[in-house]
């Protein structure tokens, strides 16, 4: 067989694993709630679930956690994003205030932040507000480093040839500066974006009143196990979709770089 | 210019002062502000909180709860570099493994976890166990991955030349692949602190009945700033020691990678 | 040679670090130079001998530590957009833009109204044989077209002095000889004055009407030769005696220099003279 002929087989055989590992999964799955008596308790029956998530979809009974969780993620991104470009880019400006700043924000994000939840529910309350707050608190952090490093190292013949050519420092900035560090700055927004999302949903689920992390809280203690897996899968399915964007706005801007 | 000017702009131009005096800085507006400007219902000056820390301690189960936090994230870490390693062998030397089961892994690292901790807490209970459990989670996807990547990138050429030189697979596996690896490992292990880190905590802070949760819950509901701050002031400085020690010994056992 | 002065070079010097540093190093040790409008004058010597660092002195991105600059008259004190265009050996082509995008950007740093810029880039992209590429990324590219747009841009700024540093430096031995050849015939279309600095004595004595000839650091002008052949010079220069002669005469000026060069510091990175 060519080699050609071989990678595609290879290719095939793998493909086919990984096809195998899943339908073997949901199998097991199906057997083990209805044949081998493991309890309903621990693990529903996956087409109660479909069933579930079906009748979640229909009703539109999503739509009032998923409008408040994405209103927290939404402002408490906005809030990072703009401060920590902005914060970022003044830093990066000296080397000085660089070799200052940027080991101690690295520092300070080395720290699992979320530690911190108690200290801003006591302080903004059970609502939104403590969300939003830790939620830009996080996502802060990556993007100031990011924009750090793209406007601190911009590659000096770059900044060479465009004074040489008679660059003012808005033309310098505007058309050599950023141009240069927006790829970088696109990966910190892009981790920055993954990583709100996730200390939104993980307080939702440890302190709150609303929001899809509070609710599946609310049908785990209720012990609705069926609709639980159901919004489990629903907010995963929400998860995947705005990380794929995230990341094709992020390749977008990359393009050419 | 004052000589005590010259003296100050010299010290100043050593960064780690800066970063110190910024840190100083903040803790006086911190300071200020707590005592000032915010009700003391919501904000607590350091001051109380660090003369306050034995009260924390004082406080019954306190103490007990930090110790079992620490061993948990102990325990979390042991096992999940253990499975790390073993899976990330598994996968990195078989390229049909590999080719397999890496886009399943990298499925399962790119899930939200937080959405399945009440499962894992309905799972394990709200003793150590589910703790244990969602840290190990956590922990050991960046172990596999970077012994995958380590395994992955030696250059074709240092493989080549052993098995030139008449070497064995198991040679090849202990002289070459396992030497080239421990960097990433290191690196590996240091993510997946982190990752422990993370999980356990997050257990922890869910958890309102028994553990830190308990108090954290408990210090939040009676509006006690100072006792909150105390215990995780405590933790974050639990996490910040474990990370270090990582890193540290990530710098000792790399020091011969270039890259 | 005769003709009005472009550049007057007058007993620069240049050293890097302070007197007490231990890294201060004498770059460039009292050079004169007069450069005659419309000539292509090639500043060659070993690695270290200080002729980049004249070539930034006089574009205005260095200030001398003594001596000064004068360029059509006026005192070099920065970078003068309007009269001189650089070309980097490294690529300082901007990736996020289209080859066009980059020409055209170089006139809107030098304040060129937006009415004439379109015009004036694609005269200066097919003058470069690149008109069919505008739309292209440097990514795209290969290093030889890079450079072409490098040079595309620099000559729609439509000044005066064109300096360039080892721009060909970076490419193969065939691509040189490619570009070396065009830049003869645009030479011959234009009355631009050029500083070229090379390491390539080949390329010095195919390109230049006057070849300045460094010595090894503190660098300065140990003789000039000249270059008598008009351009565009024809392939088979290459070939004939008076090129051989031209060449092996700036050899024998070199090779003591590098040779001085590198037993005093070790450095064999580009010292010996490119055939």
């Amino acid at each position: 067989m060519t080699p050609a002929g071989k990678a595609r087989e290879g290719k095939l055989a793998s493909r086919s694993v990984q096809a195998a590992f899943l339908v073997a999964l949901i199998v097991l799955w199906y057997l083990a709630t209805t044949r081998w008596g493991v309890s309903s308790i621990l693990l529903p029956n996956p087409v109660l679930v479909v069933r579930q998530l079906w009748d979640i979809l229909k009703s539109g009974e999503f739509v009032g956690d998923l409008r408040v969780t994405l209103t927290e993620l939404g402002i408490a991104f906005a809030i990072s994003a703009t401060s920590g470009v902005t914060i970022g880019y003044l830093i990066s400006r000296s080397h000085y205030r660089i070799r200052v700043l940027e080991p101690l924000f690295a520092g300070i994000y080395s720290v699992p932040i979320i530690l911190f939840l108690p200290l801003y529910v006591l302080f903004f309350g059970l609502g939104p507000a403590s969300k939003i707050a830790l939620g830009a608190t996080i996502s802060f952090f990556p993007i100031a480093l990011n924009t750090i490093a793209g406007f601190g190292y911009v590659d000096k013949v770059f900044v060479v040839a465009a004074r040489s050519m008679g660059a003012s420092d808005v033309q310098l900035f505007r058309y050599v500066l950023l141009p240069a560090a927006l790829p970088i700055i696109l990966t910190g927004m892009r981790m920055g974006f993954t990583v709100a999302l996730l200390s939104i949903i993980g307080s939702e689920t440890i302190a709150s009143l609303a929001g899809l992390g509070h609710r599946i809280v609310h049908l785990a203690e209720g012990m609705e196990m069926a609709r639980m897996f159901a919004y489990i899968a629903f907010v995963v399915a929400i998860a995947l979709i705005l990380n794929t964007i995230v990341s094709a706005l992020e390749a977008r801007g990359k393009r050419h770089t | 210019m004052t000589s005590l000017a010259t003296t100050l702009r010299s010290w100043l131009r050593r960064p780690w002062i800066a970063r110190v005096g910024a840190v100083i800085a903040l803790f006086v507006f911190w300071e200020i502000a707590a005592r000032w400007w915010v009700d003391p219902m919501f904000l607590s000056p350091p001051s109380r909180v660090l003369m306050s820390l034995q009260a924390v301690f004082d406080t019954r189960g306190v103490p007990a709860a930090l110790r079992i936090t620490f061993w948990e994230l102990g325990v979390a870490f042991a096992m999940s570099v253990v499975i790390g390693l073993v899976v990330g062998l598994a996968v990195g030397l078989q390229p049909f493994a590999q080719k397999s089961f890496m886009p399943i892994i990298l499925l399962l690292y790119g899930t939200p976890q937080v959405t399945i901790l009440p499962l894992f807490i309905l799972y394990f209970g709200i003793g150590p166990a589910s703790k244990i459990a969602f840290g190990v989670s956590h922990g050991i996807f960046p172990i596999i991955m970077a012994i995958v990547a380590g395994v992955q990138n030696i250059k074709p050429i240092l493989l080549t030349s052993a098995r030139s030189m008449g070497a064995s697979r198991w040679q090849v596996l202990r002289h070459v692949i396992f030497p080239h690896m421990i960097p990433s490992f290191f690196a590996g292990m240091r993510l997946g602190m982190t990752g422990v880190l993370l999980g356990v905590l997050l257990a922890e802070l869910y958890v309102s009945t028994a553990g830190i949760g308990y108090f954290t819950t408990l210090f939040t509901q009676n509006f006690d700033p100072t006792r909150l701050f105390g215990l995780i002031a405590v933790l974050a400085a639990m996490a910040i020691v474990l990370n270090e020690i990582v890193r540290r010994a990530e710098v000792h056992f790399s020091r011969w990678h270039a890259d | 040679m005769t003709g009005e002065a472009a550049i007057r070079i007058k007993g620069v010097s240049h050293h890097f670090g302070e007197e007490s540093d231990a890294r201060h190093v004498l770059a460039l040790r009292d050079t004169s130079l007069d450069i005659v409008r419309g000539e292509l004058i090639c500043l060659i010597g070993p690695s270290g001998c200080g002729k980049s660092t004249l070539l930034n002195v006089v574009g205005g991105l260095l200030a001398p530590t003594t001596g000064t600059v004068e360029v059509s008259g006026k005192k070099v004190t920065g970078p003068m957009p309007h009269d001189i265009a650089f070309v980097f050996q490294e690529n300082a082509l901007f990736p996020w833009n289209t080859v066009f995008e980059n020409v055209n950007l170089g006139m809107v740093f030098q304040g060129v109204p937006r009415a004439g810029r379109e015009a004036r880039a694609r005269r200066s992209l097919e003058a470069v044989g690149l008109e069919d590429f505008a739309q292209h990324y440097p990514g795209q590219l290969s290093g030889g077209m890079r450079q072409r747009a490098a040079l595309a841009r620099a000559l729609s700024l439509e000044t005066g002095i064109l300096l360039m540093d080892e721009p060909f430096g970076a490419l193969d031995e065939q691509t040189r000889m490619i570009l070396g050849e065009d830049l003869s015939v645009l030479l011959s279309r234009t009355d631009k004055t050029i500083v070229f600095v090379t390491h390539s004595l080949g390329e010095a004595t195919f390109l230049a009407d006057r070849v300045a000839v460094f010595s090894a650091r503190p660098g300065t002008i140990k003789q000039i030769i000249s270059v008598d052949e008009p351009h565009p010079r024809k392939p088979d220069f290459v070939t004939s005696e008076k090129f051989t002669a031209i060449r092996n005469q700036l050899y024998g000026l070199l090779h003591d220099e590098i040779r001085k060069t590198v037993a005093e510091t070790g450095v064999t990175a580009g010292a010996e003279p490119a055939p």
